[in-house]
């Protein structure tokens, strides 16, 4: 009887490629895990002794005892701010665009790619654009605004690509539903595929300022200083940002700089947290005005 | 209870009413999509307040029917049609004719319930809201829940979501929501496919209710219910009208032979 029902040999083979399977998953999930780990832990405990309020609110020093990051801290703040305010307008009008309003030309098919392509492109060639097009051409110097255009573009194929997928995720029988009802497309769009969407829209939104917030390439490349004594006052000011500083202090030799280094991390690493909380809580409020 | 029938609602078509004009007829129309033919030269006139029950079998081109009566194959990229489909005698297809407005007037309920994920209240209120109604806002949607037999089941929750109800009770709110344009004519798409037999028999007395005020036309796969609730009833097959008639007449006493094969069951 108990042989009727047990695992014949094949059954037994298939049985051994799923745990298989499962452990190769599990060890890979537990070996980033513990990576990123490692690194946090790291960084932690060599910049915590340099984490106080003085780090926060001193400009950089060659004396490790009284340099801050200040004026790093306030220039990515400058410009994760009009980054997200040219971004994220401009993403997500294209991403509607695209997913509600374009029809299935050849052109939008060529549109399509080349936004898959330029994710994809490396951040040093935005860099070189930046420098060309905004600092050059625009003449707008190594400002907080050209700083910002250049982050722009980097992060806007990621932010069209997460807020199409997002629309794309809302059902139809939702827009039907406002159709049959007498509503233009704009009414229809506005009042329900956006709020459907906009969970998934300030996730990918998030995911993609959080990149801008850790690039240095493009930075350097369009030439924001790697030693700045002041805060930007205005867009057209020049400014420094905190992965140029880490770049900063970690090439110097002294240790002091590297432990400086590591509290600057700590510090990125906590603007990044506070992104993603706020864009947990509007998630939050979203779904309950939704109600 | 307010009548709705006193609330104005913008654009309405009272004085282009003339009695004599059937509200809905159907011209010689054929559809496709691409070039497959799904709707082949029909014509029939839709009668006024009154049930009218499309039958068929599973392809047959009754959902495609239903939804070129509202415009509602516009975002169905390479549908189109031949013929005409007159409301009122006016051509909707015609150029003039602005697609946005006529689903304002010939309302539409979906074979799933889909209700928006908002309040009860929000349901009902958004349509006439965004049609630039000026009226009193809670009464009318307190008219069109009493009319969608909902108003009882829902006065003491219309702040909470419309998802929190039941099957039965979505579907009937989208009845509500689209009563609430007061349109002439309502078109379901097998509304009660997807629920249960005793929500299945609260829609049907509804529609029962509702055309005393309205025009209905019904998709229904299910024979029985088309005998059980409708006044005329119209048999598709393979995109063709077999046969349209008095429900009572195509049941019992069919010309066609191939009406008479599908209504006792013989096929489909």
């Amino acid at each position: 009887m108990s042989r009727l029902l047990a695992a014949p040999a094949n059954l037994r083979r298939r049985h051994r490629a799923a745990r298989a399977f499962r452990a190769i998953c599990t060890v890979l999930t537990w070996f980033c895990l513990v990576l990123l780990a490692v690194l946090l832990v790291h960084a932690t405990r060599e910049g915590l002794p340099w984490l106080d309020l003085q780090f926060l609110s001193e400009f950089p020093s060659r004396f490790p005892e009284r340099a801050g990051i200040k004026s790093a801290l306030y220039g990515t703040l400058w410009l994760i701010g009009f980054t997200a305010l040219f971004s994220i307008p401009i993403g997500v009008a294209a991403a509607i665009y695209l997913e509600e309003y374009a029809g299935r030309s050849r052109i939008n098919t060529v549109i399509e790619v080349s936004i898959a392509n330029l994710a994809g492109v490396p951040s040093i060639v935005y860099g070189i654009l930046g420098l060309a097009v905004f600092v050059r051409w625009m003449a707008l110097g190594r400002s907080v605004l050209a700083g910002a255009m250049t982050m722009s573009l980097l992060i806007l194929p990621v932010i069209i690509i997460a807020s199409r997928e997002a629309l794309r995720a809302v059902p139809n029988s939702i827009r039907y539903a406002a159709y049959a009802l007498g509503a233009t497309k704009w009414q229809t769009v506005r009042h329900h595929v956006l709020p459907s969407a906009l969970s998934g829209i300030l996730t990918g939104t998030i995911l993609a300022l959080s990149r801008a917030i850790g690039e240095t390439a493009p930075l350097i490349m369009i030439g924001a200083l790697t030693y700045v004594a002041f805060v930007p006052s205005g867009p057209m000011d020049q400014f420094t940002a905190l992965p140029i500083q880490i770049f900063n202090w970690v090439s110097r030799p002294q240790q002091d700089f590297h432990e400086l280094a590591a509290a600057g991390i700590v510090v990125l690493l906590v603007v990044l947290l506070l992104m993603n909380a706020v864009a947990v809580f509007i998630r939050h409020r979203s779904q309950r005005f939704r109600l | 209870m307010s009548d709705p029938k006193v609330v104005d609602v913008p654009g309405e078509p009272k004085e282009e009413v003339a009695p004599d004009v059937p509200v809905l007829e159907v011209r010689d129309l054929t559809i496709r999509y691409g070039d497959k033919p799904a709707i082949r030269n029909v014509s029939l006139v839709i009668p006024e307040r009154k049930i009218t029950a499309i039958i068929g079998p599973s392809g047959c081109g009754k959902s495609t029917l239903l939804r070129q009566l509202n415009r509602m194959n516009d975002f169905i990229p390479d549908c189109n049609m031949d013929g005409q489909i007159l409301y009122r005698g006016i051509d909707l297809y015609d150029p003039e004719v602005d697609p946005v407005e006529v689903r304002r007037r010939i309302g539409m309920v979906f074979q799933k319930p889909n209700p928006f994920p908002k309040t009860i209240y929000r349901n009902i209120s958004w349509g006439p809201v965004i049609n630039g109604f000026k009226g009193d806002l809670n009464a009318l949607v307190e008219s069109s829940l009493q009319r969608a037999a909902l108003w009882e089941e829902v006065k003491d929750r219309l702040t909470e979501s419309a998802l929190s109800l039941s099957g039965g009770q979505q579907q009937r709110l989208c009845i509500a929501r689209a009563l609430a344009l007061q349109p002439e004519v309502i078109l379901m798409d097998e509304p009660a496919s997807a629920l249960d037999p005793v929500s299945t028999s609260r829609i049907e007395d509804l529609c029962f209710e509702l055309k005393e005020r309205y025009t209905i036309v019904i998709v229904t796969h299910n024979m029985q219910q088309a005998a059980r609730i409708s006044d005329f009833t119209a048999f598709l097959d393979t995109g063709k009208l077999v046969e349209f008639g008095e429900t009572d007449q195509v049941f019992t006493r069919p010309r066609e032979k191939r009406t008479e094969d599908y209504v006792s069951g013989r096929f489909g």
